[in-house]
């Protein structure tokens, strides 16, 4: 029950590494047991975590963990659902189920591996990569500029928005730690440094830039004062929780579930009184 | 006896779907059977609307194409109606409204029954949206019926809005009850009294009754994305959310409806997902994610024309072979096609229980014309359906706790492996989209690939040898020819039986596929001359029959102008084979 799987396949040095010990320590830390909660991996390197994280899990399509997991949690609203996916994931292929779980604040804890390229098909560029950043599809440099995922759920009605950075895995646990006891919609956008794929944002260049939110006066339950703070790239760029905002959740707006979890409902519905509207 | 149909038509806006609703259950309230199809552009207001009702005294299988009674609450529904109204036939009408010197109807021996719908409504200070309750209290007389069904009707329906409105639109009926037998005492030919104890009908639609049995079935999630025709499923599940005890969600695209639906389902909750072919195209790697990692789920499909997006409120049967090949690679799925309520009804209460025992998707493949249409079905055929949920090897706690080395896709002799839910004790596993161990690990292993495909595989046996059902057949045995057809098409061939039981009999597929090819085939070949049914343009089931049998069935009916097929059009083709 401690979440041993299978010795990772992602390349040494690999940002993966430290965001897979942060989410097992969070587990640990929390008393989640590998039988009691749901882990949904989507696909790409982050997704390939499902082998050697071994706790109940769903391995999802591409782009697709989201939706899944919001399903889990409407069935079973006792359960923690965490989506473990990648920045290509759900930025790109499933960017409109991350706005949409966002907004219906359904409690579950979303935790982005960003790299800012497509590791596992060989380099490509991800939606967060920065403008000019030259890949196998973008030879001559990409011309979009990168997706902001923080201003993105903030603006989405996301209720707990944090910045990690796979290099600092005690941080990053206590992060993942209060997403996953955040009741309501939690994204952890990840900095992750590539090894193979990714020479610009490497440990040296994140670990120049990154400084702590908590060492600050940042006040999380300021929604301007957090879209400030998600707008802050370059020189210097925060990480810790940006914003975070009490508002009841998906399953605790349904009356049907009031009483107990979906799962446990009696199936066996007397549709007599059903039936008699049609008389 | 009693065979009469009866038509509205209308602007959009002008109530015509509730007069028709309205028809329907004053007829099963009197103790007919009723029949209801309606045709309606994809427009909110304006365009032509009409709605027609047939009554018997005996089951009513489907429309026909001539007109006992036709209201008109314009000049529109006259002009491109009248050619419908059958040789003695009556016309209620709006004279100020109507311009009816050029009909073409003179010699069809017609009764015009004029009625001042503006001009009654206006002296009673009235308002214009209540013209359909004048036509429905002049059709109670004209056609002998209880007007106190029809008042207990309108204050059902208007209870929420209170007395005073309940009165006004009953002052209205009865004003158009008082004029027409003041002014045509002797109504029409046909009349349909009330009749004393005739046992309780419901008056139906497709999407209710699916929505009925899905209660009945114990779904607890409904997903969807409105799209016409399954749109009323999601509002009518959606209305008695709260009373079911059902999770309704809207989502944001099919994509995510049917990734939501297989995450609940995977947590243990029986999960149905509802569209039409556009929407169900964006649902199908998620139908492929329920083959592979083996999770039920009840997709009903609800077809129109098509290709795009084609003719959204008319029907069609294009889609059969979309679904049989939708989602990539090889797993196994069920496809189940109901002719009528009551097959509507006992389908989904089957669907909900194939998918739990083989754990794949179920389709329960339907189109505008059944979905949207209204019939009557005895209560008590409901009622007395006690077919039991069954959830296959779904494991409880006590069963799960008592297993040393739990694997969710352990290799089985029926192919099917006992499930556990996450949250359970001892229930550890992972649900896989990629190809995997016994355990749910992913591999890449020749033996292991193999092993799993044929495990998938090998739920199709088990379902053809348990609960596979061969067409079921209609009529005499002796008649010389036999028509085959699926789905909705039972209701035109059916009624068209009524009248040529001699020359036909009919084999009806509910359970499309998989199909036992053995048993098929050698019914096909014991059949005399085939005449093959459907509403769509390539003749699918037609290519299905000939994959599974080998027998290519050369007469055919078609049809695909977004129309349903006609018992008169099924007698016709009959009639030219003989």
């Amino acid at each position: 029950m401690n979440f041993e799987g299978y010795f990772p396949t992602w390349c040494p040095g690999c940002g993966n590494f430290g965001i897979w010990a942060g989410v097992k320590s969070a587990f640990k830390n929390l008393g989640i047991t590998a039988d009691n909660v749901a882990v949904i991996f989507g696909i790409g390197c982050s997704g390939n975590m499902n082998d050697f994280l071994w706790g109940n899990s769903f391995h999802a399509l591409h782009g697709r963990a989201v939706p899944v997991a919001v399903g889990v949690k409407i069935a079973n609203h006792k359960l923690p659902v965490v989506a473990i996916v990648g920045d290509g994931d759900c930025y790109g292929e499933g960017g409109n189920h991350l706005i949409h779980a966002a907004r219906g604040n359904h409690d579950i804890t979303t935790v982005v591996h960003d790299n800012r390229v497509y590791g596992l098909t060989t380099g490509q560029v991800a939606p967060t990569a920065l403008q000019g950043f030259k890949s196998k599809s973008t030879p001559s440099g990409i011309i979009e500029i990168p997706l902001n995922p923080i201003a993105l759920a903030i603006v989405s009605g996301a209720t707990f928005v944090a910045q990690g950075f796979a290099g600092d895995i005690n941080h990053l646990t206590g992060l993942i730690e209060e997403a996953i006891v955040h009741k309501g919609f939690s994204l952890v956008n990840i900095f992750q440094p590539c090894v193979t794929f990714n020479p610009i944002t490497t440990y040296d260049w994140y670990n120049k830039r990154v400084y702590k939110l908590s060492d600050k006066n940042h006040d999380t339950h300021d929604l301007k004062s957090a879209l400030e703070k998600s707008m802050e790239f370059g020189e210097k760029i925060p990480i810790g929780v940006i914003y975070q905002e009490d508002r009841p959740t998906y399953t605790e707006s349904l009356p049907q579930l009031q009483k107990g979890v979906l799962v446990d409902a009696d199936l066996n519905i007397d549709i007599d009184t059903f039936a008699t509207e049609f008389v | 006896m009693v065979d009469l149909t009866v038509k509205i038509g209308g602007e959009a806006g002008f109530g015509i779907q509730t007069c028709g609703l309205f028809i329907g259950k004053i007829a099963a309230r009197s103790g007919y059977h009723a029949f209801e199809y309606s045709e309606y552009p994809s427009l909110i207001r304006g365009g032509h609307n009409v709605i027609e009702v047939r009554i018997s005294d005996d089951k009513v299988y489907s429309q026909e194409k001539k007109t006992d009674v036709l209201i008109c609450l314009n000049e529109e529904t006259f002009k491109l109606h009248q050619d419908e109204i059958k040789e003695g036939g009556a016309v209620i009408f709006d004279q100020d409204k109507v311009d009816i010197r050029e009909a073409k109807t003179a010699n069809k021996n017609i009764s015009y029954l004029r009625l001042p719908f503006a001009k009654i409504l206006k002296d009673a200070s009235l308002s214009l949206v209540m013209m359909n309750n004048i036509a429905l209290g002049a059709l109670m007389h004209i056609l002998g019926a209880d007007f106190e069904v029809l008042k207990g009707l309108i204050s059902e329906n208007f209870a929420r809005k209170g007395e005073e409105v309940i009165n006004k639109n009953i002052q209205a009926a009865n004003l158009g009850y008082t004029y027409a037998k003041k002014n045509y005492p002797l109504g029409y030919k046909i009349k349909i009294p009330k009749k004393p104890e005739t046992p309780e009908k419901l008056y139906i639609s497709g999407n209710e009754m699916v929505g009925l049995a899905a209660i009945a079935s114990g779904c607890k999630l409904y997903c969807a994305y409105p799209m016409t025709p399954a749109s009323t499923l999601l509002h009518y599940l959606a209305s008695k959310s709260e009373e079911s005890g059902m999770v309704v969600k809207h989502a944001e695209d099919e994509i995510s409806v049917i990734n939501m639906a297989i995450g609940a389902s995977w947590a243990g909750v029986r999960a149905m997902v509802g569209t039409s072919g556009g929407g169900f195209a964006l649902m199908v790697e998620g139908v492929s994610l329920a083959g592979i990692t083996e999770t039920p789920i009840v997709i009903l499909m609800g077809q129109r024309p098509g290709p795009a997006t084609g003719m959204p409120t008319w029907t069609e049967q294009g889609d059969l072979l979309f679904i049989l090949h939708a989602g990539h690679g090889e797993f196994p799925k069920i496809v189940l096609a109901p002719g009528d309520m009551e097959e509507a009804f006992k389908l989904t209460l089957e669907a909900f229980n194939l998918a739990d025992i083989y754990q794949t998707p179920v389709f329960l493949l339907t189109d505008k014309y059944i979905l949207e249409g209204h019939q009557s079905i005895e209560e008590s055929k409901i009622k007395s359906e006690k077919l039991k949920i069954n959830r296959g090897k779904l494991l409880t706690q006590e069963e799960l706790i008592k297993i040393a080395d739990y694997k969710r896709y352990q290799d089985t002799d029926d192919g099917v492996s006992p499930r556990a839910i996450p949250g359970m004790k001892n229930s550890l596993h992972q649900a896989n989209s990629y190809e995997h161990l016994e355990d749910g690990h992913t591999t890449e292993d020749a033996r292991q690939r193999c092993l799993q495909v044929e495990k998938r595989n090998r739920k199709v046996k088990t379902f053809l040898a348990k609960d596979a059902k061969l067409p079921t057949f209609y009529g005499k045995k002796e008649a010389p020819i036999t028509v085959i057809s699926w789905g909705s098409m039972k209701a035109p061939i059916l009624q068209a039986m009524k009248s040529g039981g001699e020359k036909f009999n009919y084999l009806h597929f509910s359970y499309l596929f998989p199909l036992p090819e053995k048993e098929l085939t050698k019914l096909i070949h014991s059949l005399k001359s085939i005449l093959l049914v459907e509403n769509n343009s390539t003749a699918q089931l037609g290519q299905l029959l000939r994959m599974v049998t080998g027998v290519e069935i050369e007469n055919k009916l078609l049809k695909y102008s977004g129309r349903p097929i006609y018992p008169e059009e099924v007698l016709e083709k009959v009639d030219q084979l003989l």
